[in-house]
């Protein structure tokens, strides 16, 4: 079924139908993607409240959503990741896979978060070794993150 | 500005009370604001996102319960809000219940819709909050145990709006749609749309002691319970004005409007209750009034074949427990009394007729018997058609209605007779003009009733008496109807039931190949012919009815004596160890007779030959007295008195009698009859014969029938012990009546009696240990 996935990635890359904007990060780091109402809705809880709570944010015709609290290069891995259900974490910096964790976290992106909590605990162990503290506080408040949180300590 | 942004590396105590506080309340405040918003129907200027994030970051800071809690707080003032500007102002003047100064229950209706409304708000309300508070549903509410928020929102709505302690909106509520109800079931049209947002409404609260829905705890009892009244003074009320059948169409369209009712706005779990509270109220409680309305309940419909109501009847009765028995015992009733009607006629008929039987009204006893079988095949008919077009052809009705069949033909003792009179009536000349399929259909009919006779050996008894006359006087129209009639037989009770009956049919073939070669035995002989042409039938005497030890004497005259030898040599020279008995009483002869105005052919009897030819030897006007008769033709004298009467009391007057009268009596005299006309050249003497039994007669078949039944009882004893060797006293008797109920109602008497009879004769004897307990003695 890989056609499948190529032709839901190309929807994503080339979308000239897409009814959403995103507007992604804060400061200067930020970025406007594209995506499809139906298939957020489809994908995520988080985004199918706020598609249908936003009757008046309409830009062009489009949906303008803000998400200030996600950088833009960790909202990409979610959004790809609701597009064709796959994510390439090894190619990551580590720090957007923390990143991502937690974004994955608010947005009530299970799978995602359970599969990046193993990923830092199994493929990237020495780095939180290193930076252990710095990991702790930033998933102490996780109340879904007890596997890492137990790592840490 | 999110706490989340420190700087890398540095390290600082997790919370710091005056910014984490000061962060909560700016979250805080915002989300408040937000909910008064929504609340005010002004969610669109709110950014979702923002929102959002508020309460992620709350419950993220551990102050899921303040939010939460503060939620439940806004949320409720909210309520209380809507409770007193909405709710309350809607209140329906002067009590909901009141439909005196509301007459069409438009205040109720009104108050139904700001109910609607405001259910209508707070859900749309609680959606948008659950989304905003999506984070906090499944963070804090799943690990703090509480609702999530929009069950929140439910629960708070029950306890401020529908159960509000400060204000009767829970009463009212109740009455609005109590008395909403009551106006439809008054056929007011009713806004049923309103009362199914309140009673949706209901449905989607939850009571938290219970866990059931708010409409069960606090609507549906209350809803029964007036329905209950309601039905109650309703039936009252239509019992007394009202004839079944009117009676019955309108507990049929309340149960249809119930049950419509539940459909469109109430819910399903109240419509089996509420059906039960209909049938119990307006059928369990009328039943007997109803079936025992005057000229329109049960009996007049069944008089009147109202199929249609009686049908309605059943599937409304059917709906209560009590229902089908009690429509089955009253038409059970119904059919023991006609039963008994006809029973009645049919008593009074025959002693009536008893009176003056020697009026030589031969007919009647036929008729009465005849009637009384078409009337009973008459009432079979209505009812098996009231069971096939009304009953659905309940099995549980039919029993009952056969039951009440056997009970009156039974309590006529003479049914056995009549049905087998009836059955001699069709095959001897009822079935002139009638096509196969009618005597087929007549047959099968009057089978049924031989189903219900509980005596089937006195059945079978008269039964060969008549077929015993029909195929000896040649009465028989049809050999296939007879065999037919026989193969009905044969199917109910068996072929030991019809052996003998077999063997009757038998024995006139043989006997008609005998004649046959008896004449051309005649031809062939030197001896000197017979003056007269003898036709004999022999009978097996096992087959035949007729009692050979009381076999009747009469002195036959000479040329018949002799004749009657010649066939015997004949006969006894093919059958050697055979012995013949005649039976005079059974025959017939042609003879001539010559009177002043022209000679006529007489058939007769035997009998009636006997006496005529005695004549022949008398000077004209020479009387015989009745006692010169009797003693010269030594005829038995009941049947010489029958036979005198058909000869000189009936249509034909062969010989006068004098004194005149009906009755014959010792002393009369009587005259050959030479003045006697008759349109006719040839003339049939009919015996006067009563054909439904006289007493004596009757008596005479019953000792027959107890003493055949001695000898089956016994056989049926011997036979189970003889199988079972030793067996205790009740269940032998159980095990002989259910051998022999086919035939006859052994009692138990009988069968004791049987028993020691058997004892004595040393075929059984009593256990040595126990005296309840018999050994079968080889």
């Amino acid at each position: 079924y890989s056609n499948l996935l190529q032709d839901f990635s190309s929807m994503l890359d080339d979308a000239d139908d897409h009814d959403v904007l995103i507007q992604v990060g804060e400061n200067q780091d930020i970025e406007e993607f594209r995506a499809h109402s139906n298939i957020l809705r489809a994908r995520s809880k988080y985004f199918k409240a706020v598609l249908s709570n936003v009757s008046n944010d309409l830009f062009n015709g489009k949906i303008k959503i803000k998400k200030s609290n996600i950088i833009p290069s960790v909202f990409k891995i979610i959004l790809k990741y609701a597009y064709i259900g796959e994510v390439n974490l090894s190619e990551q910096p580590v720090k957007n896979v923390l990143e991502l964790l937690i974004a994955s976290d608010e947005l009530h992106l299970e799978e995602l978060f359970e599969y990046a909590q193993d990923f830092l605990i199994e493929n990237r162990t020495s780095w939180v070794q290193h930076n252990l503290i710095h990991v702790f506080r930033r998933v102490s408040s996780l109340s879904n993150c007890k596997k890492l949180q137990n790592h840490c300590i | 500005m999110s706490s989340r942004k420190q700087p890398k590396g540095k390290i600082r105590p997790p919370k710091k009370p005056n910014s984490a506080d000061a962060q909560f309340n700016d979250n805080w405040d915002r989300l408040a604001q937000a909910i008064r918003e929504i609340h005010k129907k002004n969610a669109s200027i709110l950014s979702f996102e923002e929102l959002y994030r508020n309460a992620y970051n709350m419950v993220l800071h551990k102050n899921g319960d303040k939010l939460y809690n503060g939620v439940r707080e806004v949320i409720t003032q909210h309520l209380e809000e809507v409770a007193v500007s909405q709710v309350v102002p809607a209140f329906p003047l002067s009590g909901a219940s009141s439909s005196q100064t509301n007459p069409n229950g438009a205040g109720g209706a009104n108050f139904l819709k700001v109910l609607k409304t405001v259910w209508e708000d707070h859900t749309t309300c609680m959606l948008m909050i659950r989304d905003i508070l999506m984070y906090m549903d499944r963070v804090y509410a799943k690990t703090a145990n509480v609702p999530l928020v929009y069950d929140l929102g439910l629960d708070l709505f029950r306890d401020t709006i529908v159960r509000s302690q400060n204000y009767p909106i829970q009463n009212h509520l109740l009455e609005v749609l109590l008395q909403q109800i009551k106006l439809e079931r008054e056929n007011e049209i009713i806004d049923r749309t309103n009362v199914k947002a309140s009673i949706d409404m209901l449905l989607e609260l939850t009571d938290a002691s219970t866990k059931d829905t708010v409409y069960a705890t606090d609507f549906e009892n209350k809803f029964l319970e007036t329905s209950s009244e309601y039905y109650r003074v309703e039936g009252q009320m239509l019992v007394g004005e009202y004839d079944a059948p009117e009676y019955m169409k309108k507990v049929d369209k309340r149960l249809n409007e119930e049950e419509q009712r539940v459909r469109h706005y109430l819910s399903q779990t109240t419509e089996p209750k509420i059906r039960n509270i209909v049938e119990e109220e307006l059928i369990s409680k009328h039943l007997k009034t109803v079936i025992e309305m005057e000229n329109s309940g049960l009996i007049p419909m069944l008089r009147n074949e109202k199929m249609d109501d009686l049908g309605r009847m059943y599937k409304l009765f059917g709906r209560v427990v009590k229902g089908h028995d009690e429509m089955k015992s009253a038409i059970s009733d119904y059919i023991r009394e006609l039963g008994k009607a006809i029973n009645e006629t049919v008593t009074s008929n025959t002693t009536a007729e008893g009176g003056n039987a020697a009026s030589g009204d031969k007919q009647t006893g036929a008729t009465v018997a005849v009637r009384w079988v078409q009337e009973v095949l008459d009432l079979k008919d209505k009812f098996d058609k009231v069971q096939n077009l009304a009953l659905s052809n309940d099995k549980a009705f039919q029993t009952s209605f056969n039951e009440a069949f056997e009970y009156f033909i039974n309590k006529n003792s003479k049914s056995p007779e009549f049905i087998s009179l009836f059955i001699d009536d069709n095959l001897k000349k009822g079935l002139k003009g009638k096509t196969e399929e009618e005597v087929d259909s007549v047959l099968d009919k009057t089978i049924t009733l031989f189903r219900f006779i509980g005596e089937k050996d006195v059945f079978e008894r008269y039964y060969k008496q008549h077929l015993a006359k029909r195929l000896l006087l040649g009465r028989s129209v049809s050999d296939d109807a007879e065999r037919g009639m026989i193969g009905k037989l044969k199917v109910e009770c068996g072929y030991q039931f019809t052996t003998k009956l077999e063997g009757m049919f038998n024995d006139m073939r043989i006997s008609s190949d005998t004649m046959t070669d008896f004449k051309e035995y005649l031809d062939k002989s030197v001896l000197e012919k017979p003056k007269l042409d003898l036709s004999v039938t022999v009978l097996t005497s096992t087959f035949w009815p007729m009692n050979l030890s009381a076999s009747p004497r009469c002195n036959l005259p000479p040329e018949l004596t002799k004749a009657c030898g010649t066939f015997q040599n004949f006969y006894l020279g093919r059958h050697s160890g055979r012995r013949l008995t005649w039976q005079s009483n059974m025959g017939t002869a042609d003879i001539r007779g010559s009177f002043k105005a022209r000679k006529h052919e007489l058939n007769v009897s035997t009998y009636q030959m006997v006496i005529l030819l005695m004549f022949n030897d008398k000077q004209d006007g020479e009387s015989l007295s009745y006692e010169q008769i009797k003693g010269e033709s030594d005829i038995p004298e009941a049947d010489l008195k029958r036979n005198l009467q058909s000869l000189a009391c009936a249509k034909y007057k062969i010989l006068v009698k004098e004194p005149k009268g009906k009755e014959i009596n010792p002393g009369d005299q009587f005259n050959f009859n030479n003045d006697f006309t008759a349109p006719l050249q040839r003339i049939k003497i009919q015996t006067v014969a009563s054909k439904v039994e006289s007493e004596g007669e009757r008596k005479e078949t019953r000792e027959k029938v107890e003493e055949a039944r001695k000898h089956q009882t016994e056989a049926a004893i011997v036979r189970i012990m003889k199988d079972r060797k030793t067996m205790e006293h009740n269940l032998l008797i159980a095990e002989v009546v259910k051998q022999l109920q086919s035939r006859f109602m052994p009692n138990p008497a009988l069968i004791k009696k049987r028993i020691e009879a058997l004892i004595e004769r040393e075929y059984l004897e009593r256990a040595t240990g126990d005296r309840r307990v018999y050994n079968y003695l080889a």
